[in-house]
């Protein structure tokens, strides 16, 4: 263990930068998922189509293969929008954090899509007729009546991917991201003990995955309170 | 950007050669995985503690931590210890492919554990009090009533979590094997060209993740031919 | 209605990241950082090597600022073709191959390949000329790191051998000693300094001559930059004949290594 001493404050910062992606990438998830949702739910077909492709895409693709087309192809890519609007811009990059974050929120975001699209069609017509009957806009339904109701549906899942989000950080290593697993790497390379770096970043995962899951059932027991079920 | 043709309809062949290694790995590592599920889900409802928590210890690790750093500790760090080198897995533990196939059924056992739990508490409770009346043993209940329905509400969350085992076999090329993702990552690194290299490997993975979507939902049909819509 | 939402908050989010053209006094520099001793990460976060030094160097002769990144070896050209930085001091040798793709400045370090094994094996591998016999390779596994030059090499002189690649150079150590290769060919330097000699590797030594074929192993290891800049290129090369003339190259190595590790002709440019 004491092959650890000295690399306990590159860890912490491994976790901080573990974190930081988390919550950056959990914004950007719940975007894409809402109005990857909103599309799907839609009766633009164009939307429809769209929102088919962006989940069978983001779903049917290995998470590391999207890493690291995300960030060899987003420079060339974002160049080229980048020139329409102003030609003068030589290139425009994307460092791994943000190319590692915006990956792996689009894969996750891919299945709260579909995770939101059940949860909005769970909520009751009733609620929705009641609205209608009190003169509600559709915006004040959608944000009083709409989205309270789903969410208590879509927290089993989403708890979920907010799992499957804060592992997929450590697939960002690949693209030279220094969280935990790859200072793992660096130290093994000066102390040649694998098993007890390796270790260490899992317990840093499982303590991180724990709090999500604890969070998470205490956010349930919150929705819970009324007692109230889907019909 | 120039986008070489060419190079995409080289590649395709060198890396479809790694598609025999990409499904070694997943077929295994299911139905070793399944098996594990089952027995972890015995253990989970068994009500013993003995069994229950190691079982609930094995399912919580498995899920909160990464499987990539599962498959590096199975690979880089249990060889640091004497005594697994001397020991009879050795010869399976040596084998990278051995090592990924240990990882991904650990895995996909804990997963999947926990949606057979989810489908057999699905079951209505009305079916199996029938069963009571009718005098059939909690065991009897189990294998002809518990275990169709559990299966048939279990089916769309394990075929999710088939396709997930499947996308976790390309992780297998960062413990050296070469299987498709293997094989792309050589051939971008002999040729500098990421992009055309990558955006075919994607797209050879979506085609395999339609063909089994399509497969399970044959088989979801199948199991609800008798259940009224 | 969606649509000009999506166009601004796309060209906010281009302006957020942008970069927008490197100036020429900061440049970025590409490295694997799990290289000892020649750029690797020290337990205080740092990053230290031959290769550092000889970056913060040349950095210094031509009045530039330097930034660090890090990326995985077989990962290395595209980053650089793709503008993820502008310099690779990674200890990348010198070969045609690569001069397809981009520019080197002139070589800073010897480059050369050895084979390590276990030092009571008693295959016969090379014959008296140093050239390879190719029969006795037959059933042996060998470690490379992928795109590394000792795996151009392998390719080419012994196609038949089973080849294992990994993705970075300290595992090739690890599975050396687990047995899980019967030899790996990677930099005899390195090997010698942070493994050979020390507990974990005395079962191990060289099996075979230092390779140092110029067709793979090139001149020596340079810097390297994308096409097209040879004004920096000259700049570089210049700084690192500075180096060399002023005695700060054999300094580096001898921080690390007791000889140095580059060819004083270098300096006569």
């Amino acid at each position: 263990m004491d092959a650890v001493t000295g690399w306990w404050d590159d860890y912490f910062w491994g976790s901080m930068i573990v974190l930081q992606v988390f919550f950056f990438s959990l914004l950007l998830m719940v975007l894409f998922g809402l109005i990857g949702a909103a599309a799907k739910l839609s009766d633009n077909r164009l939307a429809q189509k769209i929102a088919g492709a962006y989940t069978v895409i983001f779903r049917g693709t290995p998470e590391i293969l999207v890493i690291l087309l995300l960030y060899f192809g987003s420079a060339i890519t974002l160049t080229a929008i980048a020139q329409m609007f102003d030609p003068d811009i030589k290139f425009i990059d994307v460092p791994p954090m943000w190319a590692g974050t915006i990956a792996i929120a689009l894969i996750v975001g891919s299945y709260a899509t579909e995770t939101f699209r059940g949860a909005f069609l769970g909520v009751k017509p009733g609620s929705i007729e009641a609205a209608r009957a009190l003169g509600m806009s559709n915006l004040q339904t959608f944000i009083y009546i709409r989205i309270p109701e789903m969410w208590r549906l879509a927290l089993p899942p989403f708890g979920n991917h907010m799992l499957s989000l804060i592992k997929d950080t450590a697939l960002i290593s690949i693209i030279g991201l220094n969280e935990t697993f790859f200072v793992a790497k660096q130290a093994i390379g000066t102390t040649g003990e694998p098993f007890t770096m390796y270790i260490v970043v899992g317990c840093i995962y499982l303590a991180f995955s724990t709090i999500i899951t604890l969070s998470v059932m205490g956010m349930e027991k919150f929705g819970a309170r009324t007692g109230e079920g889907a019909r | 950007m120039s986008f070489d043709l060419s190079l995409i309809t080289e590649s395709i062949p060198k890396m479809l050669a790694g598609i025999g290694i990409t499904f070694q790995l997943m077929f295994l590592s299911a139905v070793l995985g399944l098996i594990l599920a089952v027995i972890l889900l015995l253990m989970r409802i068994s009500g013993k503690w003995y069994l229950s928590w190691p079982a609930q210890v094995h399912i919580y690790i498995f899920r909160g931590t990464p499987i990539l750093v599962q498959i590096f500790i199975i690979y880089y760090g249990l060889p640091q210890f004497e005594f697994i080198r001397d020991s009879v897995f050795w010869p399976i533990l040596r084998e990278p492919f051995g090592c990924a196939v240990l990882a991904l059924t650990l895995n996909t056992g804990a997963y999947v554990s926990e949606i057979l739990r989810g489908g057999v508490l699905g079951v209505d409770r009305g079916v199996l009090e029938a069963g009571s009346a009718l005098g059939l043993s909690a065991r009897q209940k189990f294998i002809y009533l518990t275990t169709p329905i559990a299966t048939r509400l279990a089916l769309p969350a394990y075929s999710n979590d088939f396709i997930s085992l499947m996308k976790a076999t390309s992780l297998a090329s960062t413990i050296t094997l070469l299987d498709m993702t293997g094989i792309a990552r050589t051939i971008v690194a002999q040729t500098f060209a990421p992009y055309e290299v990558f955006i075919s490997l994607a797209i050879i993975y979506m085609i395999l993740t339609w063909i089994i979507q399509k497969s399970f939902g044959r088989i979801e049909k199948y199991l609800s031919r008798y259940v009224n819509p | 209605m969606k649509f000009p939402l999506l166009k601004s908050l796309a060209v906010g989010a281009v302006a957020l990241f942008a970069a927008g053209s490197v100036s020429a006094e900061t440049l970025r520099v590409g490295m694997e950082c799990t290289y000892a001793p020649f750029n690797y990460r020290t337990a205080d976060g740092e990053l230290a090597g031959y290769d550092v030094d000889v970056a913060k160097g040349v950095a210094e002769i031509i009045g530039a600022d330097l930034e660090f990144v890090c990326q995985q070896w077989d990962g290395m050209i595209p980053a650089l073709l793709a503008n993820k930085f502008d310099l690779i001091v990674a200890s990348m040798s010198i070969t045609d191959t690569r001069k397809e793709k981009i520019d080197f400045s002139g070589p800073y370090r010897d480059s050369v390949g050895r084979l390590i094994g276990k030092a009571d094996a008693d295959w016969k591998l090379f014959d008296d000329s140093g050239a390879p016999i190719a029969e006795n390779f037959n059933g042996l596994r060998v470690g490379l790191e992928r795109a590394s030059t000792y795996e151009n090499w392998f390719n080419a002189k012994l196609p038949g051998a089973e080849i294992v690649l990994y993705d970075g150079s300290e595992p090739l150590y690890l599975d050396l000693q687990n047995g899980r290769v019967d030899m790996i060919m990677t930099n005899p330097m390195k090997a010698q300094l942070r493994f050979l000699s020390k507990e974990a590797g005395n079962k191990f030594g060289f099996v075979s001559p230092a390779i140092s074929e110029v067709e793979f192993f090139g001149i020596g290891v340079g810097i390297g930059l994308r096409q097209g800049q040879d004004e920096l290129r000259e700049r570089l090369s210049a700084a690192i004949r500075d180096l060399i003339n002023n005695g700060s190259l054999k300094e580096y190595a001898l921080k690390i290594f007791p000889f140095q590790i580059h060819n004083d002709e270098w300096g006569k440019g």
